[in-house]
């Protein structure tokens, strides 16, 4: 199994933290992980709602000291 | 069942209204959803090749703070829900005509063309459409 590629979005405002994790989730294979850094809130809930709309896995919400990680697994 | 065409009307060049049609459309765009922007008025202005950040984005006291954090650029916004999502975006021809200018006025790569406001109804029906 590949690494896990982590995106380092904190700072970056809405929507800025999707259209990373987008982009990323994009060039990876089904079934690998991209986790995102986030010190935008709303993107916290924006994200696991986008990956629920189209279809991919939400594997952890976890919050840090000042920012959140948001892992997701492409699923198609 | 596929999501409807969402369909926006973009005529203010204020950098707020820019700021929220791009992320409406590139969030709906990279959502499974297909979206058409039209630009119009004013809107058209923003989108001027050769611009300045500063002579293009103007607006009140939270495009202020755009540009003092670490917020997204429209324009880029617009770019991005191309390249990632399904977004067409037109350019009203009747303000092109009025400008005596073409879409090669405008900055590479998110036109997809002039369109009449007519045709875009008409293209509308089926969706939603918004105006901003």
């Amino acid at each position: 199994m590949s690494e896990r590629q982590i995106i380092d979005a904190r700072g970056a405002f809405c929507p800025g933290p999707l259209m990373e994790l987008i982009a990323a989730l994009k060039l990876s294979a089904v079934g690998e992980e991209v986790e995102v850094l986030s010190s935008d809130k709303g993107s916290v809930t924006d994200i696991p709602e986008w990956v629920k709309k189209v279809g991919h896995t939400l594997v952890t919400t976890t919050e840090k000291e000042g920012y959140w990680s948001v892992v997701v697994r492409k699923a198609k | 069942m596929p999501s409807k065409t969402l369909f926006i009307v973009l005529s203010s060049g204020e950098h707020e209204k820019l700021q929220i049609a791009a992320m409406t459309a590139s969030v709906a765009a990279v959502s499974d959803r297909p979206v058409q922007v039209f630009v119009s008025m004013n809107a058209v202005l923003a989108f001027e090749k050769g611009k300045s950040a500063a002579e293009r984005y103007q607006g009140g006291e939270i495009s202020k703070i755009f540009k003092e954090k670490n917020v997204p650029d429209a324009l880029g916004l617009f770019g991005q829900g191309k390249a990632l999502g399904d977004l067409k975006m037109w350019a009203c021809s009747m303000i092109l005509d009025l400008k005596e200018w073409t879409v090669d006025n405008l900055v590479d790569g998110l036109f997809d063309g002039p369109l009449g406001l007519t045709k875009f109804l008409a293209d509308a029906e089926d969706g939603e459409l918004i105006a901003i």
